[in-house]
């Protein structure tokens, strides 16, 4: 579990870039063979467009934000080091918007928006802290 | 009558796409099932294959290359109307998203 910020940033773009691409060819492939429906047909999931494509442009903004300011960045002579290190750090908090946005979409589609999905979500979630608790376990007194 | 069917059977004259489509008509389930039948086969398929070449199978790759090789046939029965429903068609794209995301966030790619 030894994840860095910076994985986490990639993996999160990368799952948003995955779903903007998933999401123009299926259009594309609707408006270029004059298919009879088109994904677009769907309100959630021209929403998920919509708002996946401006927290990407969002998120482009911050890090060329983030950047100008590690160029900015002046250091007196005589001072040492720079005094704060906020200059390298990257806002992930848009990116992670985008995947509460993605998620959503199966949320919809497949559970139906009802309580299935929390069942799931806890199942899940209840299965990930007994995998963990296991580990714990077998790191501690080998295997059981 | 000796040959009794069980339903009317469709105007072969009319083409091959007149066929498929009397035969989803009479049960709604055959794309569904179908392209159920494509995931299943490339995901087990190819994870199982590599788990016997390589020792260890990337199950999330894996279902990525499935769910995208759903898609595609998903996307072609969307051009003529009555193949398959607008909610399957989404639920093969959320499942593609689904799939990216377990792929992403997975440990193996960090590894790369």
């Amino acid at each position: 579990m030894e994840r860095s910020q910076i994985t986490i940033t990639i993996a999160l773009i990368s799952i948003a870039l995955f779903t903007i691409s998933i999401f123009g060819f299926a259009i594309g492939f609707a408006n270029d063979n004059d298919a009879t429906m088109s994904i677009t047909d769907d309100p959630n999931v021209a929403q998920l467009n919509l708002d996946t494509n401006s927290n990407i442009s969002t998120f482009k903004e911050d890090s060329e934000d983030t950047y100008q300011s590690i160029l900015d960045t002046t250091i007196e002579p005589g001072s040492g080091v720079a005094q704060s290190t906020g200059s390298f750090s990257i806002s992930v908090g848009n990116i992670v918007g985008v995947v509460k946005n993605i998620v959503y979409l199966p949320y919809q589609t497949i559970f139906g928006g009802g309580s299935g999905f929390g069942i799931f979500f806890t199942t899940f979630l209840a299965f990930l802290v007994f995998f963990v608790g296991l580990l714990i376990y077998k790191t501690l007194r080998g295997n059981p | 009558m000796f040959l009794d069917y069980l339903y009317n059977l469709p105007n072969s004259t009319e083409g091959i796409d007149a066929i498929a489509l009397e035969t989803i008509n009479i049960f709604p389930g055959f794309v569904p099932m179908l392209l159920l039948f494509i995931f299943l086969v490339v995901f087990i398929g190819g994870s199982t294959r590599q788990k016997i070449t390589r020792g260890s199978g990337d199950y999330a790759a894996w279902a990525v290359i499935a769910s995208i090789a759903t898609l595609l046939p998903a996307l072609l029965f969307s051009i003529t109307a009555g193949f398959i429903q607008l909610d399957w068609l989404i639920i093969v794209v959320s499942l593609n998203i689904l799939s990216a995301i377990w792929f992403f966030l997975d440990k193996r790619v960090t590894e790369v």
